[in-house]
């Protein structure tokens, strides 16, 4: 596999350069190749693959061929009764959590840069743990607090006037919460290191000119931690937001302990996988998996050109 | 102790209480009785009624699970076998490709480390429907080997290994070898390599939890099997078992998972992280600066 690939991009640069180069060059081409290989498998080829079954036509018992179907499948998407909602859903998620989540990484991880020593390296400790938990783990952990006869935050259903986990997530209004929480308490952790490790490259000199000028604890973080740690605010924004449109295994998850009461196709993600798992409409499938693609590619974009946080090291 | 500090340790604490008593809950959860649980009783986070033996006849659930039991150690073989193939093929990838794109200069080099950021700050799971139609086109679905080839591309593990040969392998190195007359291969084997360890156990590590607790991949291209499954997957067909949840399909079982069963199953799905982060805990310290896990 390797040799197939490397040997036409070997070809590629430019013959009448000096041996050296083109030494540097075959090295270099040879050193990709296991990752190019691995590029090809689960990014490009899948993408490429994506495309090509989107524009296919979805077999049906009266029609079983699948020829050429053109925009067709992303037609059926778009006008799917359930399309627009997911991502209305996702917006109410986001709306809930972005702001509170953001204001926790940012203030935590503040908080933690004033306490110098042990206390603040081992809260910070304590706040990463909960991310240990990712994925399943949490859901499950979640599914403990959410059923008010065995949850330790039980009061607070009691006051909601809530008695069970269908009532605790499916209650209208409440589902975008539940998620908002789930979120944060799996999620917060680990940003609170990033945002700290940029608090952490702030020379100690413009800390100690400030305090000499006579700034306070606080005016020292509004007018000159923020500043400064302005890109890794705006990654962990833009990373966040990212997540929240792969949204999956807690809405899928959340309705299977609820006795199906939430809506089986809450999230795109969710949409996605009913067309391929549900409905074998793969070029639906695919045209949906698409969709979310170009959305995300464009978050990601924005994070590598714009957030000012990549690149540098490329003098 | 003025108001300000006061007011902030009080603060970091508060919060601090919300991230650790649910987690001790609920690992105590794992040593409760099922009864007990549903009475009530237990007292304060249920610590008053953890036992040993409430593990041994939770163990005793879980392990029975499945047509002949046995099935979530099976889980825990296949999750090891898709982590830890994924993890090496991640770190076989990654070094030199990091190496190749801090230290050689190639045309496209700029490109395809735009491609491994972007790659890397998007949510994997975007491309699960895309790889599903692949593997399904090669008639490998429910079979282990493609995971762990898909967990083996790790663009940030690329990330890591390009950003610890930029920090710390200066280019003079690199040229002094070349006079020496060693090839572009040579040089990553005797010099790049060698002093690749932090990079190696960094990759290593994220590549490991993300591949551990990945959930959508093996939902995908694992759920027909259910002898194939990953822990992370089993997990969800645990709960989907249990009488709490789905009491139809409980009524079938000999075996009964209430919470009690089903947390035992959680903590034991997840010491193997608990295991890698105490490993790499002293190199994680050292590189914590270097970026972010990616969501």
């Amino acid at each position: 596999m390797t040799t197939t690939l490397s040997k036409p991009l070997q070809a590629a640069p430019s013959q009448g350069r000096r041996t050296r180069a083109s030494s540097e060059t075959l090295g270099a081409w040879t050193l990709m190749a296991p990752y190019l290989v691995l590029l090809l498998i689960a990014g490009v080829v899948p993408i490429g693959y994506a495309i090509k079954t989107s524009l296919e036509r979805s077999p049906t018992p009266l029609d079983p061929s699948s020829g050429f179907g053109g925009l067709d499948s992303f037609r059926t998407v778009v006008t799917d009764f359930r399309f627009v909602d997911t991502f209305l859903n996702i917006g109410a998620v986001l709306v809930v959590w972005l702001p509170i989540m953001m204001l926790g990484i940012v203030g935590l991880a503040l908080l933690i840069h004033a306490s110098p020593g042990r206390f603040g390296a081992s809260m910070r400790f304590v706040y990463f743990i909960p991310g240990a938990l990712a994925g399943i783990a949490n859901f499950v952990l979640w599914v403990y607090l959410l059923n008010p006869s065995q949850s330790p935050i039980e009061w607070i259903w009691g006051v909601l006037g809530v008695d069970t986990v269908k009532q605790a997530v499916a209650t209208p209004g409440h589902l975008p919460f539940v998620l908002a929480a789930m979120m944060f308490f799996q999620g917060v952790g680990s940003w609170i290191v990033v945002v700290n490790g940029g608090l952490n490259s702030i020379a100690d000199e413009t800390l100690e000119a400030a305090a000499i000028d006579g700034a306070n604890a606080w005016q020292l973080a509004w007018h000159i931690k923020l500043p400064i740690i302005r890109p890794w605010i705006g990654y962990a924004a833009l990373m966040n937001l990212a997540y929240g449109f792969q949204l999956f295994l807690e809405p899928q998850l959340l309705d299977q302990v609820s006795s199906n009461a939430l809506p089986d196709q809450w999230t795109p993600t969710q949409l996605g996988y009913a067309f391929a798992f549900s409905n074998y409409n793969f070029p639906a499938a695919a045209a949906m998996s698409l969709i979310l693609l170009v959305i995300t590619l464009g978050i990601g974009m924005l994070i590598v050109f714009r957030s000012g946080l990549f690149g540098d090291e490329e003098r | 102790m003025n108001l300000g500090r006061l007011a902030r340790v009080v603060t970091m604490l508060f919060v601090a209480s919300f991230f650790v008593f649910p987690i001790i809950g609920f690992i105590a959860m794992a040593f409760r009785d099922a009864d007990q649980v549903a009475a009530g009783q237990g007292g304060w986070l249920g610590l008053g009624g953890v036992s040993l033996d409430n593990v041994s006849h939770s163990w005793s659930q879980v392990n029975g699970f499945g047509p002949s039991g046995g099935l979530f150690v099976q889980w825990m073989q296949n999750s090891i076998i898709v982590s830890v193939g994924g993890a090496l093929l991640a770190i076989l990838a990654a070094i030199p490709a990091g190496y190749a794109m801090a230290r050689l200069r190639f045309r496209f080099r700029r490109a395809l480390l735009m491609i491994t950021l972007i790659t890397m700050v998007m949510p994997n799971t975007v491309l699960v429907i895309p790889l599903f139609l692949e593997v399904n086109a090669v008639n490998a679905i429910g079979e282990l080997w493609p995971v762990v080839v898909i967990m083996g591309f790790f663009p940030f593990g690329v990330y890591l290994s390009y950003i610890h040969f930029m920090t710390s392998m200066p280019g003079e190195l690199v040229e002094a070898a070349r006079l020496d007359g060693l090839n572009e291969v040579s040089i990553f084997a005797r010099i790049a390599v060698p002093i690749s360890k932090q990079a190696c156990v960094l990759v290593a590590f994220f590549a490991f939890v993300a591949n551990w607790t990945n959930f959508f991949l093996p939902l995908a291209l694992l759920s027909s099997n259910q002898q194939n499954k990953t822990v992370s997957i089993g997990l969800q067909e645990l709960i989907g078992a249990s009488p709490l949840f789905n009491p139809t399909v409980a009524a079938g079982l000999d075996v009964k998972l209430y919470m009690p069963q089903l947390a035992l199953a959680t903590v034991i799905g997840m010491l193997p992280l608990l295991a890698v982060f105490l490993g790499a805990q002293r190199y994680l310290i050292r590189g914590e600066t270097v970026g972010a896990v990616k969501g």
